[in-house]
């Protein structure tokens, strides 16, 4: 959703300088929502919000021994909470719950990979957003996100996944999901405020608790995120339905929007002006007149 | 609710039980988690299953459905033992110092006193006080506990109860808690002892010592339930027991009094035959510990539709007329007789003082009277009290289906009520509604009742056979209408209408008043045996064929006739203005109401139901001038005993109300749910609609059929013998339904496994199976099999299995989940599953054919509480095959 | 072989004046099929490349246009390297000859053609060159398939999606800095050389001063049959 009360940050193959960067006074830390999985009762409000928020039509979903909707999350369902039954390290049983959706990588992923000027863009407020208009549907985005979220719309090409309700955050409001969430588990604010509460939760379910490794997931390979979560077991994300324990842009990623482009650019150009200099050098080859050809 | 939901964030300890808030109450448990976050409070979830619930809780215990009372009366033991109790409240607030009649005897081999085996019924009549004095320390020789149970009359004290006692209100069958009065349902249950009446001095012993005293008795009632015991009976082992005991109670460690905490429960509760003890169980623990009637405290039923307590509070049940005032019987020959029957006479230490409010009953019922027949009910003709029905027996839901069964019952109005699905046995319930000559089905989809004729197993042959004419009436859905919704916290929250009904879709009371009126003039036409009841109704209506809700709101909550003065503040209420509250009801007929209980919530000032006031000054979450609360407005009942008996809040920093000395009254965050000016020298009890004034930790002669203790019997259909009582194995006076549809299964009979039923968060009972975002949410129907079993069976997620119960059976997938464990039951290794209930013939995944189109309640036993008559939907016994 | 190869050049005039047909029209077809797509594909490949040519997008109508078509351009080359393949593989096959000329590659690229040894009809960096467009086209198809369609690669595997984009990346760099030096020669180094990849005809003095075992094989075995 393009919004023009949002001022852009960081604009995917863009090149030169991006309008709107610095453009504003105290960016700060921008928007967070954050996620206490640990209140969290996976009523899936949050999932039939976002549905209606995007008036995104009915899936046609099928028991899958789980009282997850559906096994991933699709262009169309930004928004999913991933049941798992675990056992934690004490030998205690827990259902965990963790609503999955787009992280809003501060260093995002997708946003590197896509070779599509304006495609993807992230805010001044950190929230990275999908231009539908721009996409050309390549979908390096998917590969360049660490957390399998961008999905892919076969018909019409194009690559969609959470907005963080930009349109909605843009007039003040909070995004849907929010809205909707009964027990509060989940918070929006700004990033600094959310840390505050993240930690100071954390805290709580370690001290009161026997939550005793309760952290704040905030990953530093992506630069932090702009949606954070707080877990019973900081030690073991992978637990929540897969969600990694140290996510980085993927290293080919990192090859071919990196070294690689500069690289090969390089080469090219090289190539080029050795070319154009051999020519200045050398000259063409003249083909000698037959006659020429038989001399000795 | 005694509290609300948002007092639960005013909690220490929350003992989450036969419910699972998180997944069929989300919006409310937002309180809960905010007493986590904000108090640190702890939870303990004790579930068949590893819910949604508690997945946030502290700890988890799996129990045995049905086996709560088992746990609860386990925990009470453990209490007293440890010395994890109230004291003071104990002895101020509860009737635990109340001597009861020597004669009285408890349950140790599985019955009370007083049982009858040819009628299947108790004689209540030793189920009561002693009449006598102070009889503190007199005891103390013979106080040790298990003392001999026929101590000797206290001196003073007669062992004729109820000489002194002017009016009677006891009897037998018409039950219940709260403001319920006691009393006979119908001549015909006024079985013996219906004469016994509790005394009016009441022999009490302050020490708690005396052999005879509640308290002792109670101790001695819940001795038999040792943590082994529980262990054998609920599954659960004994260090889990003893750890959540300790937890739980641990607010009155040390002596503390400040600490609260809070039981929350629902249906999980409620649907076993001894549902109605369950609760009273953990009424009686929240007692023992002092919690009732204090922020954060109570025993809270969490309702399971929008307006469930509405509907209760609007005589939902047979038995009650609106306001919890009792339904006349026969034997009620006139409007006085029915008075002094339903009008109970304080009965306490004479020391005491009670407000004992249902004295009250005459106003309400006149007023009530008043309303129902206006000008028609007059003095000469006792407010045409004869217009009432009477009944002379039960007739609650299970029984009205049985009944049609039988083939005495012609014609069924299911209005918002898909009868089919909702009852035990449902296959009994189709096959009686094919006996029925009539069926109308109100509602917003074609539903399983409006399609019964195709249910799963009728062929089109079969169909011509059925004779039944099926009326389908297109209502109008919640969003389709205003009115007030009554949530469990008793809030009248009114609301708009959002969208116009579509289609041909009609406003319920416009429907219903239309069938009114047409019925009306077939009266007027023809006469009839006793037209005046139909005649004679106050219908004076500004759109007779579809009155204003707003309108039917203010004559509920009553108006003045004539000119009404209030004697002490001589402020007068002039003819045709709303009354501010129900202290203006009167017996004169000057005065109408039509649910007293309801008066004060559209005044003069308007309709308090929509008042939307977001402050909160005391920070406790009382939003005073949110909506409106019944009784007056008080968000916490009982609040009296949440001050010491000095009138002092027990926690400062929870104040709700407390006494003003300079005042002389009471006041405070809360509105007092009390007498204004008692002063507490006049140790006025808290329990003002109790004739005792105090919590009935003991509950005297009829408020309970089956004792006045709670005991533990195993269910109808049981895995395990009675360990308490091999030879009690059911509870004695729970009603089994008889006819030949009604099968009961056994073990022997390979019904092995435990089934319980319950709803899920993403459906609502039958009706979402309609809406595709709630089918895409969960698509298909599933039985929850523990993953022990499915091993054993060498089943997989995802085939499909078949549940069979001795009634009938259940096709679905197969959900093979860690959630529910294998369990040892008196040392024999038990499994429990679970189904949800949504599914059925009639929906989007039925009609594409995606499922197996059965009903849940298929499997369910027609087997009832004797209190309630709440049917055993939860702790049946199925037997497991692969399809 | 060679010879019998070319036996479709029996249209050679015989009078040492006339020009000699160094491509038939099937070759130049064939060429200029793979040309033209190749310059497709490479700029469009550029566009999202690098964000400095997106432009080149707009030039062809648009990221999502761009988008769609080259993986469809890329399949027409694709078989018109498959048919150039089956014309040409054998002919550029290394000949005992190449052996010495790629030893002395140095002095053709300082222009010192004459102290070379003769070659046949393609030069041993032509060969070069079209073996490194073959096995290009081999390794951008490969991971071309997998970039065209990302969404079939399951996630157990997801990893091979940025390898595919890395490997069609390498293959565009390397097939493009072949490439330059191709249109280079062609254009600029050996003037006559896009006249007769365009036209077909080469003067025999071109012939025989680029590639004089192939004019003397094409020069003598015509006086042979004459």
């Amino acid at each position: 959703m393009p919004t023009a009360a949002l001022e852009i940050k960081a604009i995917s193959a863009h090149p030169g300088p991006v309008p709107g960067k610095g453009a504003k006074r105290n960016e700060g830390d921008g928007v967070c929502k954050l996620i206490d999985v640990t209140t969290c009762i996976g009523c899936k409000a949050c999932e039939v919000a976002c549905l209606e928020w995007n008036g995104y039509p009915f899936h046609e979903t099928k028991f899958d021994n789980t009282y997850q909707t559906m096994p991933d999350l699709q262009w169309n369902y930004y928004n999913l909470i991933r049941f798992n039954e675990h056992e934690f390290a004490d030998g205690s049983f827990g259902l965990l719950m963790r609503k999955d959706q787009c992280m809003h990588c501060a260093d995002p992923g997708c946003l590197r990979a896509c070779p599509a000027d304006g495609a993807i863009v992230q805010y001044s407020n950190g929230i990275v957003d999908f231009q539908q208009e721009y996409c050309i549907g390549c979908q390096y985005c998917v590969s360049g996100c660490p957390f399998n979220i961008p999905k892919f719309n076969s018909m019409t090409k194009k690559v969609h996944k959470c907005t963080l309700c930009s349109d909605r955050v843009a007039v003040g409001l909070e995004p849907a999901c929010i809205k909707s969430c009964p027990t509060g588990c989940l918070h929006f604010g700004t990033k600094d405020d959310m840390k505050a509460l993240a930690e100071t939760r954390a805290a709580q379910l370690r001290e009161q608790t026997a939550h005793t490794n309760a952290g704040v997931y905030d990953p530093p390979g992506v630069g932090g995120t702009q949606v954070m979560y707080v877990l019973h077991d900081i030690r073991n994300p992978e637990a929540y339905g897969g969600l990694p324990a140290n996510p980085t842009i993927p290293l080919m990623v990192r090859l071919w929007k990196g070294p690689v482009k500069w690289l090969g650019g390089l080469a090219i150009s090289l190539g080029l002006v050795g070319v154009v200099a051999h020519f200045l050098r050398f000259g063409p080859k003249e083909a000698h007149p037959i006659e020429e050809v038989h001399r000795p | 609710m005694t509290n609300g939901w948002i007092d639960i964030k005013n909690t220490d300890v929350m003992l989450i039980m036969g419910g699972n808030p998180a997944e069929n109450h989300p919006c409310g448990f937002k309180w809960a988690i905010e007493a986590k976050r904000e108090r640190n409070a702890k939870t303990i979830v004790v579930d068949p299953r590893f819910t949604r619930t508690a997945a946030t809780a502290d700890q988890f215990l799996q129990i045995r459905a049905g086996t709560d009372i088992a746990f609860l009366g386990g925990l009470i033991s453990w209490a007293i033992e440890n010395g994890r109790y109230h004291k003071d409240y104990l002895v101020h607030f509860t009737n635990a110092s109340f001597l009861v009649r020597n004669d009285f005897q408890l349950p140790e081999e599985g019955l009370f006193s007083g049982f009858d085996p040819a009628t299947q019924a108790y004689d209540k009549t030793t189920w009561n006080y002693q009449e006598g004095g102070n009889v503190t320390g007199t005891a103390a020789a013979s106080s040790a506990p298990g003392g001999a149970p026929q101590h000797p009359p206290a001196p003073g004290s007669s062992s004729k109860a109820g000489e002194a006692a002017p009016h009677s209100s006891s009897g037998k069958g018409g039950e219940g808690q709260g403001y319920q009065a006691f009393g006979a349902v119908g001549a015909k249950a006024m079985g013996p002892g219906a004469d016994a009446t509790m005394p009016s001095n009441v022999a009490h012993d302050l020490s708690l010592q005396h052999p005879q005293c509640v308290f002792q008795l109670l101790r001695r009632q819940y001795s038999r339930y040792t943590p082994e015991i529980v262990e054998r009976i609920t599954g659960i082992p004994k260090a889990e027991f003893l750890k959540a005991a300790d937890l739980f109670t641990s607010i009155r460690k040390d002596g503390d009094a400040k600490k609260v905490g809070t039981i929350i429960y629902a249906v999980g509760w409620t649907q076993h035959t001894s549902g109605t003890q369950t609760i009273r169980t953990a009424a009686m623990l929240q007692l023992l510990l002092g919690n009732v009637g204090r922020a954060g405290g109570g025993v809270n039923a969490l309702r399971g539709h929008s307006n469930i307590q509405g509907a209760t509070d609007m005589a939902g049940i047979f038995d009650v007329l609106p306001g919890y005032l009792k339904m006349a019987s026969p034997a009620d020959v006139n409007l006085a007789t029915y008075i002094k029957r339903t009008t109970p006479t304080p009965s306490k230490p004479s020391e005491w003082d009670s407000y004992n409010y249902w004295s009250n009953t005459s106003k309400f019922i006149v007023s009530f009277l008043k309303a129902m027949y206006g000008d028609a009910a007059t003095k000469e003709n006792d407010f045409a009290f004869r217009y009432l029905p009477s009944i002379d027996r039960k007739y609650s839901w299970v029984e009205i289906w049985d009944d049609m069964y039988a083939g005495h019952v012609k014609g069924l109005f299911a209005f918002g009520m898909n009868g089919v699905a909702i009852g035990p046995n449902s296959q009994k319930n189709i096959e009686a509604l094919k006996k029925a000559d009539w069926l109308v089905v109100c509602e917003i989809y074609p539903d399983e009742t409006s399609e019964f004729w195709r249910s799963p197993g009728i062929t089109p042959e079969d169909m011509k056979t059925i004779n039944t004419s099926v009326y389908r009436l297109p209502g109008a859905g919640f969003a389709e209408k205003d009115g007030s919704f009554t949530n469990s916290a008793r809030w009248l929250q009114w609301k708009y209408v959002a969208v116009p009904p579509p289609g041909e879709a009609k406003l319920d009371q416009e429907i219903v008043a239309r069938i009114f009126l047409k019925v009306r003039d077939l009266y007027r036409q023809e006469g009839g045996a006793f037209p005046d009841p139909v005649l004679k109704l106050s219908w004076n209506y500004t759109i007779p064929e579809n009155p204003s809700l707003a309108e039917v709101a203010k004559e509920i909550n009553g108006r003045a006739i004539s000119d009404v003065t209030d004697s002490k503040s001589s402020q007068t209420i002039k003819a045709g203005q709303q009354l501010p509250g129900f202290s203006w009801l009167r017996d004169d007929g000057s005065t109408l109401s039509g649910n007293w209980l309801y008066c004060g919530s559209w005044t003069e000032e308007g309709g308090l139901t929509q008042r939307r006031g977001t402050d909160d000054p005391s920070g406790l979450g009382v939003y005073p001038n949110w909506a409106w609360s019944w009784p007056m407005n008080r968000r916490v009942m009982y609040n009296r005993a949440s001050c010491d008996i000095a009138g002092k809040p027990w926690d400062p920093s929870r104040a709700q109300i407390w006494w003003d000395g300079d005042k002389q009254k009471w006041g405070g965050n809360d509105i007092p749910d009390f007498k204004i000016d008692s002063p507490p020298k006049d140790h006025m009890g808290p329990f003002i609609m109790n004739a005792e004034g105090v919590g009935r930790i003991f509950g005297p002669l009829a408020a309970f059929a089956d004792g006045p203790f709670p005991e533990f019997y195993e269910p109808t259909e049981s895995p395990a013998k009675n360990v308490l009582h091999p030879n009690q194995q059911n509870n004695p006076v729970a009603r089994r339904f008889k006819s030949d549809m009604d099968k009961f299964g056994t073990p022997e009979q390979g019904y092995t496994i435990v089934c319980t039923t319950y709803r899920l968060t993403e459906h609502y009972h039958y009706w979402t199976k309609n809406n595709p975002m709630n089918v895409e949410l969960v698509p298909e129907p599933f039985v929850e099999i523990p993953a022990q079993l499915a091993d054993e069976m060498g089943l997989h997620g995802g085939e499909t299995i078949k549940v069979s119960s001795a009634r009938g059976h259940y096709i679905a997938k197969a959900f093979v989940t860690k959630r529910i464990k294998a369990m040892m039951i008196d040392g024999k290794k038990t499994y429990q599953i679970g189904i949800p209930i949504h599914w059925g013939y009639r929906g989007i995944a039925e009609d594409a054919g995606k499922t197996a189109r059965t009903l849940a309640n298929a499997l369910s036993p027609a087997a009832i509480d004797p209190n309630a008559y709440t049917p055993e939907f939860k702790g049946f016994l199925v037997k497991l095959e692969k399809v | 072989m060679i010879v019998e190869e070319h036996d479709v050049l029996h249209d050679v005039r015989p009078e040492e004046t006339q020009p000699i047909l160094r491509y038939t029209l099937r070759e130049r077809v064939m060429h200029w099929l793979t040309g033209f797509t190749y310059l497709y594909l490479m700029a469009t490949g550029m566009a999202l490349f690098t964000p400095h040519l997106y432009w080149l997008a707009a030039v062809f109508g648009g990221g999502p246009t761009i988008r769609f078509w080259h993986p469809w351009v890329g399949l027409v080359f694709t078989a018109a390297m498959i048919w150039m393949y089956a014309v040409w593989r054998d002919e550029m096959r290394t000949i005992p000859e190449d052996r010495e000329w790629n030893r002395k590659v140095k002095l053709y690229i300082e222009n010192r053609d004459e102290e070379l040894p003769p070659i046949g009809r393609f030069n041993p960096g032509q060969k070069q060159f079209y073996w490194v467009m073959l096995f290009g086209t081999i390794l951008l198809l490969l991971s071309g398939i997998v970039m065209w369609f990302p969404e079939y690669v399951p996630f157990g595997i997801r990893g091979v999606r940025p390898i595919a984009v890395m490997l069609h990346e390498i293959g565009a760099l390397v097939t493009i800095g072949a490439f330059i030096i191709h249109v280079y020669m062609g254009l600029l180094v050996v003037p006559g050389g896009f006249r007769a990849i365009v036209h077909g005809y080469v003067s025999r003095g071109w012939a025989k001063t680029h590639h004089r075992l192939w004019y003397n094989r094409i020069v003598g075995s015509g006086s042979a049959e004459r």
